[in-house]
């Protein structure tokens, strides 16, 4: 395939545009749901990215790394995290900390505050996509938002996979993505961290009859 | 044949926790400490390999074991040992009590493999990547033996420290991808450029400013598994909730293993930059972690809460010895790892058999042990007071090392704040030990009497550290300054 680094530094500003685009939305959505398979479509925007940069670099990790992103990001947490959901009675965020209507305006100021501030931050990376650091540092900063404002378990763990989305994001604009053997360590990390959530969400269904983290807060000193 | 221990090494726990999964009795207890015991002899000689004949190298670049990870594997799969000893008596009790479900001591002793497995790998990787997945799999399996009883309590800690945990060491991936960013400029796109051996090597030609960032989010990643202060919101509940077997791993070796991380960012980091910007943070955030333990050592409630929060005080004393640097006390730093995580360790299975003997954890109900359980609660006061750092415990000479040896690098006001705040915490543990020894046992305790074999299991660990409090074995010391050699900085 013929792809030039001019092309694929374009595709991965397009992409982190997305990603962004989004993150603001997760921010912005009570209904949990709609949040996972949002989660779901930015991981396969990463994917995307990531094979962009694998094709116009050369580089096969990448590549492989840009398809265990779209397999285990994009496709599986989705498909297990829906499933849980599926088990509880109440799927929208009723009342979080934060109004999703202000998380998507704090979001929002969160992306230009970002984009501002790292104006031109190229790093030494090995495209000239002068967008993929600010983004990848928004959608961390995005991820920490929701996981610290969202009542319901699951919206906390959609938190975490958009704060984890941004470091992949962070892997592919700062380096040339990280080594083979990390990323396939990384993506097996990222199914235990599911599968450890879906173990502790029914343990709380069944104990607490709901996934809320009301009841959770017991331990003190 | 390096290549072959490091796989027996690690195929033991997996595989061991693989056939122990369904086992119930004593078949899952003799399969669980067959399969801990192949990785021990492995762990051991490979350390005493690297000890002795120098840096061993495995697997092409993956596998890189120097004298401090040699060190690190040992104190791991000793530890790991004395938390099985006393794992069939804890879970035969939890099982009696029905706490635990009959499936659950397969499971139990699966994940305990499991989670020795993810701790062996941390100290033999060269790639800080691999580093990285090594320490977020302790989290994960570490987080389902915490919850395992499904109290609402354990499910509290459990997800605390799953989030917190994941959180926490997200930012230490960020920390480890911009040292590897760092290098892009002189390596390009290889393989090895993730290695802290490659990064020493080239250190003086990393990009200064990313290596400070990447130090910054490197502390506050592992510093969250370490316990650090203001990051160790999970760690009471997590060491305190977990089964006592689990809490001495997590307080004995799993806090360690992330200090070890931390101390490869900071070496990679005073290469780079000199010694000044990381140790300046260490000393500040040990310090800061001493002082917010104390309060809570004070007025503890909770047996093993107080040992937690004894954790995050020797962690802070630690990562405050490593700032400091110099010889001496970087030498007490060594020992002292150990010995807290040998003492740490005891103490969490000590407590766990006075905790299971008065049905509660509440300081003010567990009172008159030396009556009452005379071997747990003898052992609970010995290692109280061998924390401590009494004379002749070896804790008294690390300290006294950590403390001496920053005010001779020149750390003057440090060192005597951080020596007011040992005392200090030494009186608050005194204080709750002598009340658990001597104190009034409430009506209905009836006296539990242990075997020779748990006597022995809680008592020789606690000999170890009073004895290396007067006298270090020769190749002891050996070991010890080939550590120190690897701690120390040289960089500017």
């Amino acid at each position: 395939m013929n792809f030039d680094p001019m092309a694929a530094a374009r595709l991965l500003d397009a992409c982190s545009a997305g990603i962004v685009l989004v993150g603001i939305l997760i921010a912005g959505t009570r209904s949990i749901g709609r949040a996972i398979w949002l989660v779901g479509a930015q991981a396969i925007l990463l994917a995307v990215a990531a094979f962009g940069v694998g094709v116009a670099t050369n580089s096969p990790h990448l590549l492989i790394g840009s398809l265990l992103t779209f397999a285990v990001r994009g496709i599986a947490v989705p498909l297990i995290l829906g499933r849980i959901l599926r088990r509880s009675p109440v799927r929208v965020e009723r009342n979080p900390y934060l109004n999703p209507r202000l998380s998507l305006i704090v979001a929002i100021v969160i992306v230009f505050a970002a984009a501002i501030t790292m104006d031109n931050a190229a790093l030494g990376g090995p495209l000239d996509a002068p967008r993929a650091l600010p983004a990848s540092v928004a959608e961390v900063l995005t991820g920490l938002l929701i996981a610290m404002t969202r009542r319901k378990s699951l919206s906390i763990v959609v938190g975490l996979l958009v704060f984890e989305n941004g470091l992949a994001l962070a892997a592919f604009s700062l380096t040339y993505g990280m080594p083979l053997v990390v990323e396939l360590g990384a993506a097996f990390d990222l199914l235990m961290v599911i599968v450890v959530v879906g173990v502790y969400a029914r343990r709380m269904l069944t104990v607490f009859g709901s996934l809320s983290t009301d009841e959770l807060r017991r331990l003190r000193g | 044949m390096n290549e072959v221990a490091v796989a027996i090494l690690l195929l033991a726990p997996v595989l061991g926790g693989l056939a122990v999964w369904r086992m119930i009795g004593r078949r899952a207890e003799i399969t669980a400490e067959i399969s801990l015991g192949v990785t021990t002899v492995a762990a051991l000689g490979l350390a005493s390999a690297a000890l002795t004949g120098g840096r061993l190298v495995a697997f092409a670049d993956l596998i890189s074991l120097d004298a401090l990870g040699a060190y690190i594997l040992a104190l791991t799969a000793t530890v790991a040992c004395l938390a099985m000893a006393a794992s069939p008596r804890y879970v035969r009790h939890e099982l009696t009590a029905g706490a635990f479900r009959q499936h659950d001591e397969g499971r139990f002793y699966a994940l305990f493999l499991w989670f020795v497995a993810s701790l062996v790998v941390v100290p033999i990787v060269d790639n800080l990547g691999l580093l990285w997945v090594a320490i977020e799999a302790t989290t994960m399996v570490s987080a389902l033996l915490v919850g395992i009883t499904r109290t609402p309590e354990a499910i509290e800690a459990a997800w605390k420290y799953l989030i917190l945990g994941t959180i926490g060491v997200g930012f230490a991936l960020l920390g480890t991808l911009l040292a590897y960013a760092s290098s892009v400029h002189v390596l390009g796109d290889s393989s090895d450029a993730m290695n802290w051996t490659r990064l020493m090597s080239i250190a003086p030609t990393l990009n200064p400013n990313l290596l400070r960032i990447s130090f910054v989010f490197a502390l506050a990643g592992y510093g969250t598994k370490i316990g650090l202060v203001p990051f160790h919101t999970w760690l009471p509940d997590a060491h305190s909730q977990a089964p006592s077997p689990v809490s001495a791993l997590l307080s004995g070796v799993s806090i360690t293993a992330a200090l070890y991380a931390l101390i490869r960012f900071h070496l990679v980091a005073a290469a780079g930059l000199g010694p000044g910007f990381s140790s300046t943070l260490l000393i500040a955030f040990g310090l800061l972690s001493l002082a917010v333990a104390l309060p809570f050592l004070v007025r503890q409630e909770d047996v093993k809460r107080l040992l937690a929060y004894s954790s995050i005080e020797h962690m802070g004393l630690l990562t405050l010895g490593i700032g400091f640097g110099g010889p001496l006390a970087l030498l007490g730093v060594i020992l002292h790892l150990g010995l807290h995580a040998v003492t740490k360790a005891t103490l969490f299975l000590s407590a766990g058999e006075l905790v299971q003997q008065y049905g509660s954890r509440r300081l003010s109900r567990i009172r008159g042990t030396l009556a009452s359980a005379p071997v747990a609660g003898g052992a609970f006061g010995a290692g109280i007071v061998l924390l401590g750092g009494l004379p002749p415990s070896g804790i008294f000479a690390t300290e006294f090392a950590i403390v001496v040896g920053g005010a001779l690098a020149g750390y003057v006001v440090a060192a005597a704040i951080a020596a007011v705040l040992l005392a200090l915490s030494f009186v608050a543990l005194a204080v709750h030990g002598s009340r658990l020894l001597w104190g009034r046992t409430a009506p209905g305790i009836s006296v539990v009497h242990v075997g020779r074999g748990m006597a022995l299991r809680l008592a020789a660990p606690l000999f170890a550290v009073a004895i290396l409090g007067l006298w270090t074995p020769g190749p002891l010391a050996d070991a010890l300054n080939s550590i120190r050699a690897v701690l120390a900085v040289h960089g500017g």
